[in-house]
């Protein structure tokens, strides 16, 4: 993992996407006077608090090489599973640790292939992706469950007494902290960065990898049923079809952060910057009314520039030492680069 | 190389942005359909035109023919109504519910006089839309209503009960006198509308005698996806040998379960009725494989919602039962109340079609005359 | 008999192998539906999983292609979707637009739409998934944009594509082979025969199998990685033009969500997203695989909100025995020949 110096700092992802960041801040002020209102500032984040939420574990996984394409599945369940045993008398604290329960193991399950038969996180989590949406359908089919206690309710929609805020966005920010300690302040962050990097070396180098992406899975696997039960909270019916899609706004949100897909580096900061971007942007977008498609495909746009630009540049500044400097000067430059910037462009 | 891979693609990249933006979007006015009936006791309010009233439409979701006719009719109001406020429809690109609780709460930022709302799911929307009320703003429900407590008002396009008999008197005028088995083909397994039009239609199969030969066997699901829908139609249809008829009301299970009995060859031992556009089944209303379907204006419920909508806005009804007011061309209307309490106007009854009067719905435009000419 | 030896015996390669089992599964299940469904072994049958296939088939081997290379496009649903829209909106303007013309220009959209993804990919450096996560959202809202709120009706369609679904092109008794089937059938033949004799194709497995050593080699990687994209999208616009004439109404939404399907048709197959292993022909039994247990299930009055709980299942079990079969050939081979095994993240399989 890479220390990020002041000297760095200015060269980094990051650095460029608070730029962005204040970029669009200015941009959705110009195009609606209701974006600075409180209310609305609110409702930038809590109105995808759970994508948020799973993104945080998402930052991980990818840091870890891996990827988790079922997340959003998994929810659907939770939030399904924990709808039916509401309905069916169990008293809301019992169902929902049940529901937290059935999330470990629907992670641990997915960790299970992964990290200890080493099947490609790719297809397994896509099978998840399948197959815990159709269990979803198998246990409600098409009913939803909706009357939930309002004291349950009104901790997804309305703000704790005194506060401006929900009790979900305190939720998240105590999670971020968790997990930004973790990450980048213990052993377990290192190992993840680690394995992420190099999974061989890491094993030769003492690192029980299979524990570490064991873990990763089935944290990820909490964190959807933890999502869930904000979702039941906040929106205040749930149904098999909860968070269809959802998997493909956390991975885009993770890897606007800066985070590489080949594992190995990112930071929390530069996704927690990178959720502030763009749901600020989807926000504004939305107060000056452009639909959701078009917002959708401008996502798309950034995503690829994110990863394009960075790399033209990259290209542009090589072919430009090579004419000017010597061999060995474009060699070393090319080293300095390596450290601050994602790994080998030898892979298409 | 490189270079000239750019220069190649980059060529490529205009032309695929031209053909993209060149727009050239088909018209589809769907034609009038009948007028409400109305005895009126007591005063009927008018709408004040000039004023200055914003609403926006909001639907399930963007980029459906039938919310996108919703909204021409809308327009037209607006433009009839000579309203200053600015009139706009937003909308997830899938039918999401949190997308649209997301737009709900954006426009009560924003504090538009009139939020007309297609909901995804009546319950999940209700709080946000609290809220929005809470702010004095007008909430009007329409296709889709959210729960009463969320809305001042439903338009409600046709009374949801006469579903079930409109669908049973199609199926027994398809099948004649000697009924048969018919199936139903709807959308998603939770959608609101479909499962309240099935009741209706279950029940009053059971209910009333002369439909006693109509034998419903299965209700299968098509998502509201065309290539689903097409091969559940054919599922059905291989279950069941001697089906007759395959009932969906829903307009994308119905244009698919069509296309899917016409590509089979199977029109004449299997008809295709239920909830359909015009546009969207003329061809198979005059080939024979969809004899018969029904559906309403939803240009006519854009119309209406606006309309209500801004009386509503600028004070000329307060949204209690028994009121009264005139909606433009389409005559006068006056609120209800339903069982549990909500308030609805009703827009008026179903448009049966057939191949008699398709013309007049959906006429053949003019490339496919002028083919036809020159055969 | 071990597998190693039955392997070295009849010199097959071992995506034949993976393949001869798939098939294998395949007619165990169709006995097994066989049994349980009355006249399920009619031609209709057939012509069912062949017309619900055809189109996933089709876009499934341009998927192979990319896939092969250690790549993958998400983007081919909205292609589809794109395609259907545009071809279909210009047969209603334009009703005396030739058929081979309509194609030609569902092919060529579809062509400039993958090169696209390829130069972004190969000469842009960008991941594939990242890529193609983003082509799917902009290639859906140019679909968006250019729909303008309208849908493609079938009243606006010339009378042969919406007949050509019906058009049958051999009949062999009780089996009638459509043109959308026939269609689907020769561009798994040409595709099969292409990669197996064609050395630029066949160079695609030395890509995804090893990048870094297919470099020194001298394998121009970054124009194979552009051909197959390309490819890929071609063949997405030629299943686009078969969405339009089987479908016929075609709204914003035409084929979201195709992609996933395609993918996993692909990985059933024996297609390894690690790259370097599988064949066109994988793909067209995991296709039919999927396409057999969902006629299946419809057929069965199976409660069907099990069917995706099944695929994912099945998806799974595809991806373990694929991982497992390969990891015990590769060990038993290399105890045979003294080949080293490779400690970094899982190859192809053993370069027979």
């Amino acid at each position: 993992m890479k220390a990020i110096t002041r000297a760095n700092w200015l060269k980094s992802w990051e650095f460029l996407l608070f730029v962005v960041f204040v970029g669009v801040i200015i941009l959705n002020v110009s195009l609606s006077p209701f974006f600075l209102g409180l209310d609305n500032l609110v409702n930038v984040l809590q109105l995808s608090v759970e994508t948020i939420m799973i993104g945080l574990i998402m930052t991980l996984i990818i840091i870890n090489g891996e990827i988790d394409l079922s997340v959003a599945a998994v929810m659907g369940l939770c939030a399904t599973a924990f709808g039916l045993l509401y309905q069916n008398g169990t008293p809301l604290p019992l169902a929902a640790l049940l529901t937290l329960g059935l999330g470990l193991l629907c992670g641990a399950f997915n960790g299970l292939w992964i990290a200890y038969m080493g099947l490609p996180s790719l297809v397994v989590t896509l099978a998840g992706l399948v197959g815990y949406r159709g269990l979803a359908y198998v246990l409600l089919e098409d009913k939803s469950v909706t009357n939930f206690p309002d004291e349950f309710s009104a901790l997804g929609q309305h703000n704790l007494p005194g506060l401006p805020i929900p009790a979900t966005l305190i939720l998240f920010a105590f999670l971020f902290i968790i997990f930004f300690i973790v990450l980048h302040y213990s052993a377990f962050g290192r190992y993840v960065y680690v394995v992420g990097n190099n999974k061989t070396a890491a094993r030769f180098a003492g690192v029980n990898v299979r524990r570490v992406k064991m873990i990763l899975f089935t944290v990820s696997g909490f964190m959807s049923a933890l999502a869930a039960l904000v979702y039941a909270a906040r929106v205040g019916t749930v149904r098999p079809n909860v968070a269809n899609g959802l998997e493909l706004d956390i991975i885009t949100i993770v890897l606007l952060g800066g985070v590489s897909i080949f594992g190995g580096s990112g930071t929390l900061i530069g996704v927690g910057l990178s959720m502030l971007t763009v749901l600020s942007f989807r926000n504004g977008m939305t107060l000056a009314n452009i639909s959701g498609s078009v917002q959708t495909s401008v996502i798309g746009v950034l995503l690829i520039l994110s990863v394009l630009l960075p790399n033209l540049f990259q290209e542009v500044q090589t072919r430009w030492r090579q004419r000017h400097y010597s061999e060995q000067q474009v060699q070393a430059g090319k080293e300095r680069d390596v450290e601050t910037k994602q790994p080998s462009d030898v892979t298409p | 190389m490189t270079s000239r891979i750019f220069r190649f693609a980059s060529a490529g990249l205009v032309l695929v942005t031209l053909v993209a933006l060149s727009v050239a979007s088909p018209s589809g006015t769907l034609a009038q359909s009948g007028t409400p009936a109305a005895t009126m006791s007591g005063p009927i309010a008018t709408a004040q035109p000039g004023q200055n009233v914003s609403l926006t439409l909001l639907p399930k979701q963007l980029g459906n023919a039938v919310f996108d006719e919703a909204s021409s009719g809308a327009q037209e109001a607006a433009t009839e109504l000579k309203s200053t406020g600015k009139y706009q429809m937003v909308g997830t690109d899938k039918a999401d519910v949190p997308g649209q609780i997301g737009f709900i709460k954006n426009l009560t930022t924003q504090g538009v006089n009139v939020i007309a709302i297609s909901a995804n799911d009546a319950d999940a929307v209700v709080p946000a839309l609290k809220d929005a009320r809470a702010k004095n703003i007008k909430v009007v429900g329409w296709d889709s209503p959210p729960s009463k407590d969320g809305r001042d008002i439903f338009i409600s396009q046709v009374d949801f009960s006469f579903a079930g008999p409109v669908m049973a008197d199609m199926a027994l005028h398809i099948l004649g006198a000697d009924g048969g088995k018919f199936a139903i083909l709807s959308a998603t397994a939770d959608a609101a509308n479909q499962n309240i039009w099935i009741k209706s239609l279950k029940d009053i199969l059971k209910a009333d005698p002369k439909y006693a030969k109509l034998n419903l066997v299965d209700t299968v699901y098509g998502n509201d996806d065309a290539a689903k829908s097409y091969t559940e139609a054919q599922g059905l249809v291989d279950k069941y040998p001697d089906l007759k008829l395959i009932m969906a009301p829903t307009t994308v299970g119905i244009a698919a379960a069509a296309k899917a009995m016409q590509d089979g060859n199977m029109c004449d031992k299997v008809k295709v009725s239920g909830l359909g556009l015009s546009n969207e089944m003329a061809s198979y209303a005059r080939n024979g494989c969809a004899p018969e379907f029904a559906l309403w204006s939803f240009k006519d419920l854009g119309y209406l919602t606006y309309y209500t909508g801004y009386l509503l806005a600028t004070g000329a009804i307060k949204g209690v039962a028994g009121e009264n007011f005139t909606a433009g061309r389409l005559g006068n209307y006056t609120i209800q109340k339903d069982k549990d309490g909500g308030l609805f106007v009703l827009l008026g009854p179903f448009t049966v079609f057939n191949k008699d009067n398709i013309d007049k719905y959906a006429p053949l435009p003019a490339a496919t005359m002028a083919a036809t000419a020159a055969k | 008999m071990n597998i190693s030896s039955f392997i070295r015996r009849s010199n097959m390669r071992i995506e034949q192998l993976r393949e001869l089992a798939l098939l294998f599964i395949i007619i165990l299940i169709v006995l097994f539906f066989g049994s349980q469904i009355p006249r399920y072994f009619t031609g209709t049958t057939f012509e069912r999983v062949g017309v619900n296939v055809s189109i996933i088939v089709v876009v499934a081997v341009g998927m192979t292609l990319v896939v092969l290379t250690r790549n993958i496009d998400l983007s081919v649903g909205s292609t589809v979707g794109l395609i259907a829209f545009v071809v279909g909106q210009q047969l209603s303007d334009h009703h005396n637009l030739s058929p081979v013309l309509a194609v030609l220009l569902a092919i060529g959209i579809g062509t400039l739409l993958g090169m696209l993804n390829g130069l972004i990919v190969a000469f842009g450096k960008v991941p594939a998934i990242v890529t193609t996560l983003g082509t799917l959202a902009i290639y859906r809202g140019l679909l968006f944009a250019y729909a303008n709120s309208t849908s493609i009706h079938t009243q606006n369609l010339p009378g042969w594509i919406i007949d050509l679904p019906r058009v049958k092109v051999l009949t062999i008794g009780d089996l009638n082979i459509t043109f959308l089937v026939a269609t689907a059938i020769v561009i798994v033949v040409i595709f099969q025969l292409a990669l197996i004799y064609l050395p630029s194709a066949r160079r695609l497995y030395a890509i995804g199998s090893d990048p870094e050593t297919a470099l020194t080699s001298g394998i121009p990687q970054r124009r194979l990685v552009f051909f197959a994209f390309t490819i890929c999208g071609a063949l997405a616009g030629l299943g686009g033009f078969m969405y339009l004439a089987q479908i016929g109404t075609i709204t914003t939404v035409a084929a979201q969500g195709l992609e996933l399907e395609v993918v996993a048709a692909v990985v059933l197959g024996g297609v390894s997203t690690l790259g370097g292993t599988g064949r066109v022909i994988g793909a067209l039994l995991g296709a039919v695989l999927v396409g057999i247990i969902e006629q299946g299930l419809v057929r069965m009055q199976f409660n069907e909100f099990w069917k995706q709980a099944i695929e994912g299942l099945a998806i799974l079990i595809a991806v373990v025995s694929d991982s497992a079969l390969r990891t015990r050939l590769r060990i038993s081979l290399s105890h045979n020949q003294a080949m080293p095994i490779s400690t970094e993240t899982e190859k192809a399989g053993p370069t027979l």
